[in-house]
């Protein structure tokens, strides 16, 4: 078996791979690929990848950016990295027996991406530079068409929309936010020229990214402010570097990986009883971490600004043991003012006072396509899914939409994990995939749209579960939409979602013929 | 005044937001303060800054119990607004030379020991003590010392900086009176038995222990100023007169409570003023090193427009 080849614990390399694509001149791809995918992440590679072993050849995959990547592409800030350990976030039918931590940095990710791409030939069916504007759909013809920014279309009989759930930087809604004159960086497209040494640095937001930046940048910044808004729960983070006894095992004996990850799987599923639900263990965990900020910050009054109202599950949880002590830094302050605004040299807080900045750090997140399409999609009819979805998205079994044929989505509503890794989910929406393309070639039809009813009775039953997890227990998350609809996370055990999605009923959905 | 929509109010508090920054701290005007003023000015202004961190307390335990959403991330901009009238106070004793460098005013030991008692238990109490309790402090001393201020300062500075404020409290009494009558709005017998509940908890009595001489000793504070301690009891007045316009507003148990206590301080003569006198008179001699360390948030107090 091939497997990824760097040991290097530091940030890898940005290389620029020669593509031909971009070269091309604009043209109109006329020739209808039998499946088009939109974004080369880890859902769109994965998706080619396993088409591809299945005989199904003729993909086209179409990224805006000029590399493949996705999330680890564009998250390279200090301290990127993922929540999930790296055996279980990574695919099942592509082990890599070389990571080098129990939780791998966003470098190391990114390299079992392009891993992936070199080892199974996928670089050559994407085209860079290319951000989809549009799809739409032709009854007659049973054909999706694709429209690009850069003026050029493309056509597939079946689409996937791979376009990453969050993909596109969220700026807050803050007065003045153009005015200042410093430096600002989102955390998701860093600026690795800008040196923080000696700077004056304010961090927006203490999420997920927030609380893996904090801890490198107060290692560099003269002083360092973080503005929070609303404290998460913080559990601690075991993460600690492979011993080499253990690569050598997995690369011998594969099997031990695999019951490793099973382990790493059912670990996580356990915790979904405390996570997702409101049962006796969400309890136990918000004690564990209740615990682990009563251990690291000492500070009543610190500790009462760090402790969350809401019930744990609410929000994602954050994982880090390092983020308190780096709040408690002699050159760290924490900051739980409301924002009034930001003006030319800083930030204005509620308190009164102006506090001044070289650098002002977002870590503020994603713009959230739960009540609409980061991009127009239209199906039978000229409908449009992005106002259909306006007061929040729904779709059968997370993946199909009545009314728009053969179109497939990674990461559609309801298939949130919230306690286990993105690309457990994605390995069964991607086997659908599969199916339904199959489905396509062996009966020899135009077309499979997902029957209305059956889609309004499987969202009924999703919702219904949904209003018992700890996710619609009252606080306001990028889950829920404005009006508080749940039209992002699964609610229920990853083993769940996967015997949802291990079949295709076919008596689900209308075949069109001609 | 009474019930507002406090979407609405969330709004207009986010727009009326201002910063130490707005102020031009070395406009003419800082020597009309008389030296025979300096002195008293100087406490006052002390005692007012600390009268605020009350306020700021109060609103940050509120903060913690609001019921919903919206009223939650009021009283954490109102706690962030006591916050930044006493910066902008603290601005205005800089001015008028009564600070050296980054010391911070000292409050009289009865404010310490209210501070002390709502850092300790104030977000145990539900929110009815608070919340009853707070909009006495606002419009008793908060904004009746104001009004005091305005008369005797001539600094055109000091009117500008507490037209500033006064928008603010206006906003503040507004949400405490809606919130009042909201909390009354409960069964009567609910209301009954959870206020019982709640007036046997020892740390509530400390609490009392440490309000009761606060409003005494401001009232002493006042007089010591050369000002008629009767405008201090019109403004507790107001309390009864708005609090008590509705029904609801009536049926809260810790309005009743806050407000029949009122009646007694304002009251020279009710036997009510023997001991508390007395316990202002004893508070005046524990000293300042038994009362605990100051909480670490008063670092987060500064006169500078700039951090
Ligand atoms: C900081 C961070 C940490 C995370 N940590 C974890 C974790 O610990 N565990 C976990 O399970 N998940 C985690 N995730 C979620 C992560 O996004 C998913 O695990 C996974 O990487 C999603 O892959 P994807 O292919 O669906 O999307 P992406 O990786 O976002 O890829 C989408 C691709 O589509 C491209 N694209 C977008 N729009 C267009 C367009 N209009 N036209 C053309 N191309 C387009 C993008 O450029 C991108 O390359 C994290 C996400 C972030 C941002
Ligand atoms: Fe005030």
């Amino acid at each position: 078996m091939t497997t990824v080849v760097n040991k290097s614990k530091t940030a890898p390399s940005r290389k620029k791979t020669t593509r031909k694509a971009s070269a091309d001149p604009v043209t109109q791809d006329s020739h209808v690929h039998e499946v088009l995918i939109v974004g080369a992440g880890f859902g769109g590679l994965g998706t080619a990848l396993r088409l591809q072993q299945d005989g199904i050849r003729d993909l086209v995959i179409l990224e805006r950016a000029d590399e493949i990547g996705g999330t680890w592409r564009d998250n390279t800030y200090p301290g990127a990295a993922c929540d999930i350990p790296s055996n279980l976030y990574s695919f099942s039918f592509a082990p890599n027996p070389d990571w080098s931590r129990s939780f791998s940095g966003s470098g190391e990710i990114l390299q079992y991406v392009h891993y992936l791409a070199d080892s199974f030939n996928l670089r050559r069916l994407v085209r860079f530079n290319q951000d989809v504007t549009g799809l739409e759909y032709n009854e007659r013809e049973g054909v999706w068409t694709a429209s690009t920014a850069a003026g050029e279309t493309f056509r597939g009989r079946s689409v996937v929309m791979a376009q990453g759930p969050l993909s596109n930087p969220g700026l807050p809604k803050i007065e003045g936010i153009d005015s200042f004159k410093g430096k600002t960086v989102h955390s998701a497209r860093w600026d690795h020229d800008y040196d923080f040494t000696g700077k004056r640095v304010a961090v927006i937001g203490t999420g997920a990214s927030a609380v893996q930046i904090v801890p490198e940048l107060v290692r560099q910044a003269a002083k360092l402010k973080v503005f929070q808004r609303t404290p998460g729960w913080v559990l601690p983070k075991p993460d600690f570097a492979t011993p080499d006894w253990n690569r050598v095992l997995f690369r011998k004996v594969p099997a031990s990986q695999a019951a490793v990850r099973k382990a790493l799987y059912l670990g996580h599923e356990s915790v979904a009883l405390g996570i997702v639900w409101n049962s006796p263990l969400t309890r136990v965990v918000e004690k564990v971490a209740e615990a682990h900020l009563n251990a690291q910050v000492k500070d009543p009054w610190m500790r009462r600004q760090l402790k969350p109202d809401f019930r744990i599950g609410c929000k994602r949880v954050l994982m880090s043991s390092d983020y308190y002590p780096a709040l408690q830094k002699d050159n760290c302050e924490l900051i739980t003012w409301p924002i009034a605004k930001i003006s030319e040299n800083g930030i204005r807080t509620a308190e009164g006072i102006e506090h001044q900045f070289d650098c002002i750090v977002f870590a503020t997140g994603f713009d959230i396509s739960n009540a609409g399409t980061p991009f127009p999609v239209r199906g039978v009819d000229g409908r449009e899914l992005g106002s259909e979805w306006q007061r929040g998205a729904q779709a059968y079994k997370s993946i199909n939409v009545s009314g728009y044929p053969n179109l497939h989505m990674t990461f559609g509503p309801n298939s949130g994990p919230g306690h286990n890794s993105a690309l457990v989910y994605m390995e069964s929406q991607i086997e659908y995939i599969l199916k339904a393309v199959r489905v396509l070639r062996s009966l020899e039809i135009k077309a499979l749209d997902v029957k209305l009813h059956v889609q309004a009775r499987h969202n009924r039953e999703i919702q219904k579960r949904l209003a018992k997890t700890n996710w619609n227990s009252g606080c306001k998350s990028w889950y829920l939409t404005e009006e508080g609809f749940n039209a992002t996370m699964y609610p229920g055990f990853a083993t769940q979602y996967a015997r949802q999605m291990a079949s295709l009923n076919l008596r689900d959905y209308a075949l069109i013929r001609t | 005044m009474a019930n507002i929509d406090l979407d609405k109010m969330l709004e207009k508090i986010k727009g009326s937001q201002w910063a130490l920054a707005d102020i031009d701290w070395d406009a003419p005007g800082a020597d009309r303060i008389s030296a025979e003023q300096w002195p008293k000015l100087k406490a006052f202004m002390s005692d007012l800054m600390w009268i605020e961190h009350v306020g700021a307390r109060g609103f940050a335990a509120m903060a913690k119990k609001a019921p919903t959403d919206t009223l939650r991330e009021i009283y954490t901009y109102f706690h962030a607004e006591e916050q930044r009238h006493a910066n902008a106070e603290m601005a205005l004793m800089r001015r008028w030379g009564m600070l050296d460098g980054d010391e911070l005013p000292e409050p009289n030991i009865n404010l310490r020991l209210t501070i002390e008692w709502l850092d300790r238990y104030s977000d145990d109490m539900p929110l009815e003590v608070p919340g009853s309790v707070i909009p006495m402090l606002e419009i008793a001393l908060d904004g009746a010392l104001l009004k005091f201020l305005l008369e005797e300062v001539d600094d055109p500075l000091c009117h500008e900086v507490f037209e500033k404020i006064n928008a603010d409290e206006a906003r503040h009494l507004g949400v405490d009176f809606h919130v009042m009558e909201m909390l009354g709005r409960g069964r009567l017998h609910q209301l009954a038995v959870k206020t019982i509940g709640t007036v046997a908890n020892p740390k509530l009595i400390l609490g009392v222990l440490a309000y009761a001489p606060l409003l005494n000793k401001m009232r002493d504070n006042i007089v010591a100023m050369g000002l008629k301690e009767e405008r201090l009891y019109e403004a507790m007045n107001k309390y009864e007169r708005i609090g008590g316009r509705t029904e609801e507003g009536r049926r809260n148990p810790w309005f009743q409570i806050i407000s029949q206590h009122g009646k007694m301080v304002v009251n020279r003569s009710h036997p009510y003023h023997v001991p508390v006198d007395a316990l202002v008179k004893l508070t005046g001699y524990i000293p300042s090193r038994v009362v605990g360390p100051v909480p670490t948030w008063v670092r987060g107090l500064t006169w500078r427009t700039t951090a």
